[in-house]
């Protein structure tokens, strides 16, 4: 197996002080690969993405990505780390909605130092690739959820991330944008990322090299 | 760099993507500029000119007049050269009567030597063409002269003649001896009997000192025969305009500001309530705290510029269109650095509050 590039070392969180949603938890997510998390809601899919993601630090325990650790880094290295190493695709796409299409595929570009002008033709390309088919001007309150949800993935792709962090991608899709979205995080992995998905889609968990069920 | 250029350009983007929001504040610095410009502004062009009719009258200046026994010499100017607070200190001779050198019976007009350096303060240049043997007349002496062209040449009774060498610009405080003639003297001896002694303070309130100071090192044989006057009722007269018009616009402006401050402080905080989920995915993408208070800030900072710019116009315009005075442009430049500031500090609590926003809860809110 491929070292990993993230990897959750006995993980212990909880909202409440006195519950653990996530008691001792272990995994190691290697380049490469496509990982499904699966499982009732409620069991802490979307926290453990949201702490592997680096947006939660967890009570015990460590998350390693690309063999540092973390737990300890200070607010503003995680964000960096955020902004560098990971891509997300939220459940509800999360796009800026006083803002172009083009300004929210090229929003972290600002979070790593970057100009968007810099980006502009790669996020373009992007929308095109995924078939985004609305002016780039055009505001996300104009676009259906489908594209809304494929914007959000262009901007997760737009770095090529090394980890990609997806929460149920293909939720509020149809048949058709799902697959499309899946296969993009399929060819993101096979490009060399750890590719991480929170899904109840059985389908997509199929299309997956592991399925992890909490 | 370019971080800074991203962040200029986010914030200006950002700024433009909320139209109402970006309008109000705008709307409130123009506001708050055009306020304080039409009141404390109108007053202090007053001020201004009031203060500038004061100084013209010589507010600084010390004039101390010398019969011929008192024994006043060229040497006081290097005694004065020691004082604190003098800006500049010339004597003068005695006058002796002078005609156009070709009208030998023509107008007398009184001519004196000059003393001290930095005579170009008057009109005289620096280093002269021909040391000693130029005169420089007022334009009200060369009339009488009949040299309205400044050329030409004046005799004194005693039979000693000067080229003329230019036009004065005679001073406030030399405007009681017109028709005005000079000569410089640049190589005094020390010597020279003076009958006229002019020193300027360097501020207004300086003059009572200053003058305290100059009797003490006039050294004359007979200060029974030295008269002293002083222009320290006028520049009381400035200081209590001043400290009036000054204080009452200090109050003001401040209350203006702090209102303003408030106003903007207030609109960001709503605006970072309402945008809570904004902030949220901006963290959760990877945008630090500072970079989240750095880019409000701009964006505060820059619709301030604009609203001060647009204050300014609009204060200025009806100003002039209604004849009142402008304040000078220092005044304005002090007032919008202060509105800037102002409304960018203003911004700091909700630009800290934004930054704080956990992403996890505000993603998770739908």
């Amino acid at each position: 197996m491929a070292s990993a590039v993230l990897e959750a070392r006995g993980i212990v969180f909880g909202y409440q002080r006195d519950t653990a949603i996530l008691d001792g938890w272990s995994e190691a997510f290697a380049a490469g690969t496509m990982t499904a998390l699966t499982g009732p809601s409620g069991r802490g899919k979307s926290t453990l993405l949201y702490l592997l993601g680096l947006m939660l630090r967890p009570r015990a325990g460590e998350v390693m990505l690309e063999g540092s650790p973390t737990a300890r880094a200070s607010d503003r290295e995680r964000a960096r780390l955020r902004a560098e190493r990971f891509g997300f695709v939220f459940q509800d796409a999360a796009l800026d909605a006083t803002r172009s299409v083009l300004d929210n595929v090229t929003e972290t570009a600002l979070y790593r130092g970057q100009l968007r002008g810099q980006l502009r033709e790669r996020a373009l390309s992007l929308l095109d690739r995924f078939g985004v088919t609305v002016p780039a001007e055009r505001r996300p309150g104009q676009v259906s959820g489908g594209q809304a949800q494929r914007i959000a993935l262009c901007r997760a792709l737009l770095s090529e991330p090394a980890v990609l962090l997806a929460d149920e991608p293909t939720g509020n899709l149809d048949r058709g944008t799902a697959e499309l979205v899946v296969s993009a995080l399929r060819e993101h992995a096979c490009a060399g990322a750890a590719v991480i998905v929170v899904t109840h889609a059985p389908e997509v968990a199929q299309q997956c090299d592991r399925e992890i069920r909490l | 760099m370019i971080r800074l250029r991203a962040l200029a350009g986010e914030a200006l983007a950002s700024a433009i993507a909320q139209p109402v929001a970006s309008a109000l504040t705008l709307l409130m610095v123009a506001g708050m500029v055009v306020a304080v410009m039409l009141t404390t502004g109108r007053t202090v062009g007053a001020e201004q000119r009031v203060l500038s009719s004061i100084d013209a009258a010589g507010t600084r200046s010390i004039t101390i007049r010398a019969e011929d026994a008192a024994g006043l010499t060229s040497e006081v100017l290097d005694r004065l050269a020691g004082v604190d607070g003098i800006e500049w200190a010339g004597a003068f001779s005695s006058a002796s009567d002078a005609t156009n050198s070709a009208v030998p019976d023509g107008v007398r007009v009184a001519v004196r030597y000059a003393y001290g350096a930095q005579l170009e303060r008057l009109g005289i240049p620096e280093r002269s063409p021909a040391p000693g043997r130029l005169a420089y007349a007022s334009a009200a002496a060369l009339t009488q002269l009949g040299l309205p062209d400044a050329a030409g040449s004046v005799t004194l009774r005693s039979g000693a003649s000067f080229g003329i060498g230019g036009a004065l610009r005679t001073p406030d405080f030399l405007a009681a001896f017109e028709p005005l003639v000079l000569v410089p003297r640049d190589e005094a001896s020390g010597v020279e009997p003076v009958n006229l002694l002019v020193v300027i303070a360097r501020s207004p309130e300086l003059v009572a000192p200053v003058a305290e100071a100059v009797v003490s090192v006039l050294a004359a044989d007979d200060p029974g025969k030295v008269t002293m006057r002083t222009s320290e009722a006028l520049a009381e007269l400035r200081g209590l305009v001043q400290g009036q018009l000054g204080s009452f616009s200090r109050g003001l402006v401040l209350a203006v500001l702090a209102l303003t401050a408030a106003l903007v402080a207030v609109l960001l905080s709503g605006l970072v309530m309402m945008r809570r989920k904004d902030f949220g995915r901006r963290r959760a993408l990877g945008a630090s705290r500072g970079l989240i208070v750095a880019l409000l800030l701009v964006q505060t900072a820059q619709l301030a510029v604009a609203g001060v710019v647009a204050g300014l116009i609009a204060a200025c315009s009806v100003l002039l269109l209604s004849g009142d005075p402008v304040p000078r442009a220092e005044f304005s430049a002090a007032l919008g650095v202060l509105a800037v500031a102002a409304a960018t500090a203003a911004a700091a609590p909700p630009a800290v509050l934004a930054s704080r926003r956990d992403p996890v809860r505000e993603l998770r809110v739908p």
